[in-house]
């Protein structure tokens, strides 16, 4: 079940909203936890068992670090231990050459939609924290179940560090209006992912049917933005449900993107993309090594390999790593061009430009793919364009500019500068009927199927 | 109370009647096994099982279940197919909605299956007779330069040119591309379906008969009834899109020839019971279509008032539906076997050599099916 199923929409979420808001306040996290746990068993009874495991683990290591606060050595081979068996378990799932592992356990494929990735980033995230004296360790089992498996945010989590999320679980407020913003932003994520997250990646796949070494170079572009809209609008649309149906259950977790698509800089981009995903490569793997390296030059490698990293996350392999690797030198790179006055003016086109090239790397299959991907970008194939671009063009054209311009954060910019009270008040006024609008035709376009489950990305 | 709030309340209220409106409905509301529109049986509630619960196939088929029996469900779907007219989508579950008819565009994933060739080959060898083949292309094929062309890598011609080349040599084939491609700014498919509409189906036989050895019935001694026009075949199943025009069905009788003394169906469990060419109780069922022949049955025996001795054994799959209303004027005797509804082998229902003339007539739709053929030899 995912989030984006007619069952999780007009089924479970009803109803454990309601089962929710009737238990009294001292049962309210318990419910929760059952409720998420019926979530994971709706998914396959082995996550359940796997999110149960996995909690543990991370639960009991989380303990000992803290009991063993006077004694370093033994608290940092704990750490250490932890961390080498939460990226174990990542791998698993992430690689291939783990594959005997995932057919012993008969792990079925529902996992992947699931955001195991997130979930070891949050483990090592409240390990690490203890660690360092951030926080204590959570004895109750129960919170520390929530943090990890909370129905919420288990799908394509925001990753927050345990004291956030702490914070929020002893004040959450439900208000009435806090539920509509809650639905609305919900809505607004199935959108997201129903009609640009899925329309996008139609298009890309039909560009992608066409043989390498015949793509015409307009139709290559078209594949590459039709890409970098798809993933964007199926992570973002993701993290907006689960940001939504948190709000329902007093949660406020923060957005994970900020409108990327459109910013000055490549820096820009990526601190304006997975926020809390960023953030934490930056705070668990870039600081550290900062620490322990002060050679400027050094740190540059520090910071590509730290890309690497993040690139590897996202794809686990060497297409990962040539993708994070590229995005790393060019932020090194471009602290010297930047304060360059025209980029002023040209810095967007740009960052768009640079950011669809190197998404090459992040789709394709394999490494050469994405070379030979390139080239017909460049025009290699010496086709310009071909009838499926006039076809491509005639369907998707309007979409795509609609998409491209969601993507933006234009509308918000003009609403927040404006100033003006009649443009708040109307948006004010239209929006529970756009809402519902939006509710209605993306129910429309999954009652055939019954859930949108076209991934572009596993993570 | 500032405007947000209300805003906040107002959507909260919108939002949540719709969700739990929804949920109550889709519960309570009526729970058909069938759907006519999108001729179907529709997913049962799941029994809990701890198997079904480890491979996550519960969650799977909990939903399906409330997809099939959510409220309303086929005035959703076709609304889907509706917003994806206007937005440009244009495909719907393999549906692709040109503005005057339905196409199927997973014509290029299909294989012709090596299996199949091989047992119609095998029993080529077997058979003292002669055999025929002719394999009928679907509306994609005749119409297939109306689809985009990124889904036309595998056209039909080249499917059935495959099929003829790997048939051996004494198995006659019979084209019948060429003139339906001729012929295909009339109205010889339905737009609704992948099938050939029995005028279609005239133009078939007429290049068909003409093969097996007799002269073609000319057009016009036929009486043409006009027996439903909201005729909405497998395509609109798949999609439910309203946007094209229904279809029509047609008889064509005969007054001054031949005419069927008898037609038995013989099922596969050993019964055997009369029944008529065309049904029209179907046209209230969700498979108009089904009007030709009726209900499909392993084996049909029609007899027929011609005196020439003459026996034919059609193999086929429902494009031959309407065709055979067109044979009886010709055969004393014709046996026709679907082998996709055969459960045991043909012999147990004809001995083939009683036959001098074998004809395989299938849409070449059918031929990936690589079970097709699982009866027809052993």
């Amino acid at each position: 079940m995912t989030y984006s199923s007619l069952l999780f929409i007009y089924g479970f979420l009803p109803v454990s909203l309601v089962i929710y808001w009737i238990t009294p306040l001292k049962l309210k996290n318990i419910s929760l936890l059952i409720l998420s746990m019926i979530f994971c068993i709706m998914n396959s009874l082995r996550f359940l068992e796997f999110i149960v495991i996995y909690t543990l683990i991370n639960y009991l290591t989380g303990i000992l670090i803290d009991r063993f606060r006077s004694r370093k050595l033994i608290q940092s081979v704990m750490l250490f231990t932890g961390i080498i068996a939460d990226t174990i378990i990542f791998l698993m799932f992430r690689t291939d050459f783990l594959d005997i592992f995932r057919d012993r356990l008969k792990i079925p494929d529902v996992f992947f939609p699931v955001g195991v990735s997130f979930l070891t980033l949050t483990a090592i995230s409240y390990i690490t924290d203890i660690y360092r004296n951030c926080i204590r360790a959570e004895y109750d089992i129960i919170k520390f179940s929530l943090y990890m498996m909370m129905f919420p945010a288990i799908i394509m989590r925001p990753v927050i560090r345990y004291n956030t999320f702490r914070r929020m679980l002893n004040d959450r407020k439900i208000t009435v209006t806090e539920i509509g913003n809650g639905l609305a932003i919900f809505v607004k994520g199935l959108t997201e992912k129903v009609i640009a997250g899925d329309t996008m990646y139609m298009l890309y796949m039909a560009v992608r049917s066409v043989d390498i070494w015949e793509m015409s170079a307009v139709n290559a572009w078209l594949g590459m933005i039709a890409y970098i809209l798809s993933l964007y609008f199926t992570l973002a649309g993701m993290a907006d449900m689960g940001k939504g149906i948190g709000y329902c259950f007093g949660f406020r977790f923060p957005n994970s993107f900020n409108y990327p698509i459109f910013s000055n800089s490549i820096r820009d981009f990526y601190s304006n993309w997975h926020i809390q995903v960023i953030y934490w490569f930056r705070r668990y793997i870039l600081k550290p090594m900062y620490e322990v390296c002060g050679n400027r030059i050094y740190r540059k490698i520090i910071f590509v390999i730290a890309w690497c990293c993040i690139g590897m996350w996202y794809r686990f392999d060497i297409n990962g790593f040539v993708w994070g690797g590229v995005i790393g030198l060019t932020l090194v790179s471009e602290k010297y061009i930047r304060q360059l006055k025209i980029l002023k003016i040209t810095g967007i086109i740009y960052t768009y430009l640079v950011t669809i090239i190197f998404m090459v790397f992040l789709s394709g299959e394999n490494i050469h793919y994405s070379v030979n991907y390139l080239l017909a970008m460049l025009g290699g194939n010496g086709i310009f364009a071909d009838s499926l671009t006039l076809y491509l063009l005639k369907y998707y054209l309007v979409l795509l500019l609609i998409c491209t311009y969601c993507a933006t954060g234009l509308f918000r910019n003009m609403v927040m500068r404006s100033g003006k009270n009649y443009i708040k008040y109307a948006i004010e006024i239209i929006s529970p009927v756009v809402t519902l609008l939006m509710l209605v035709i993306c129910t429309a376009l999954i009652s055939y199927t019954g859930s949108s489950e076209l991934y572009i990305i596993r993570l | 109370m500032k405007i947000s709030e209300i805003s906040g309340k107002i959507t909260a209220f919108i939002i949540l009647t719709i969700l739990i409106a929804g949920f109550i409905f889709t519960l309570t509301g009526k729970k058909d096994d069938f759907s006519l529109k999108e001729n179907r049986n529709l997913a049962t509630f799941p029994e809990i099982s701890f198997s079904a619960l480890t491979d996550g196939s519960y969650g799977k088929q909990l939903n399906q279940y409330i997809t099939d029996h959510f409220f309303r469900r086929e005035k959703w779907v076709s609304a889907q197919a509706d917003i994806n007219s206007y937005t440009g989508g244009k495909i719907i579950n393999g549906v692709y909605m040109d503005s005057n008819r339905l196409l199927d565009t997973e014509v290029s994933s299909r294989e012709i299956s090596k299996k199949n060739i091989e047992a119609v080959n095998k029993f080529f060898g077997n058979y003292i007779g002669t055999a025929y083949f002719t394999a009928i292309p679907t509306t994609s094929g005749i119409y297939g330069d109306k689809l985009p062309e990124y889904l036309m890598t595998n056209p039909e011609r080249n499917q059935i040119d495959f099929l003829y080349d790997n048939l051996t040599d004494g198995i006659r084939t019979i084209d019948t591309y060429n003139i339906l491609r001729m012929l295909s700014d009339n109205y010889i498919y339905y737009r609704n379906d992948t099938r050939l509409t029995s005028y279609g189906a005239y133009y078939v036989y007429k290049t068909v008969i003409q093969k097996l050895g007799f002269r073609p019935s000319s057009y016009d001694k036929y009486t043409i009834n006009h027996i439903t026009s909201d005729f909405r075949g497998n395509l609109y199943n798949r999609c439910l899109y309203n946007g094209t025009k229904s279809d029509i069905l047609d008889i064509y009788s005969y007054s001054v020839g031949a005419e069927v003394t008898s037609c038995t169906a013989y099922c596969n469990n050993g019964m055997t019971y009369r029944k008529t060419l065309n049904d029209e109780k179907f046209l209230e069922s969700g498979d108009m279509y089904r009007m030709y022949l009726g209900t499909e049955e392993p084996f049909i025996r029609i007899k027929t008032s011609v005196n020439n001795e003459k026996k034919l054994l059609l193999i086929k799959d429902s494009y031959a539906d309407c065709f055979i209303q067109f044979l009886i004027q010709h055969y004393s005797e014709i046996a026709v076997i679907s082998p996709e509804h055969m459960e045991k082998p043909l012999s147990s229902f004809i001995n083939p050599d009683n036959y001098e003339q074998t004809l395989f007539l299938f849409g070449i739709e059918s031929m990936d099916n690589e079970n097709l053929f699982d009866f027809i030899n052993k």
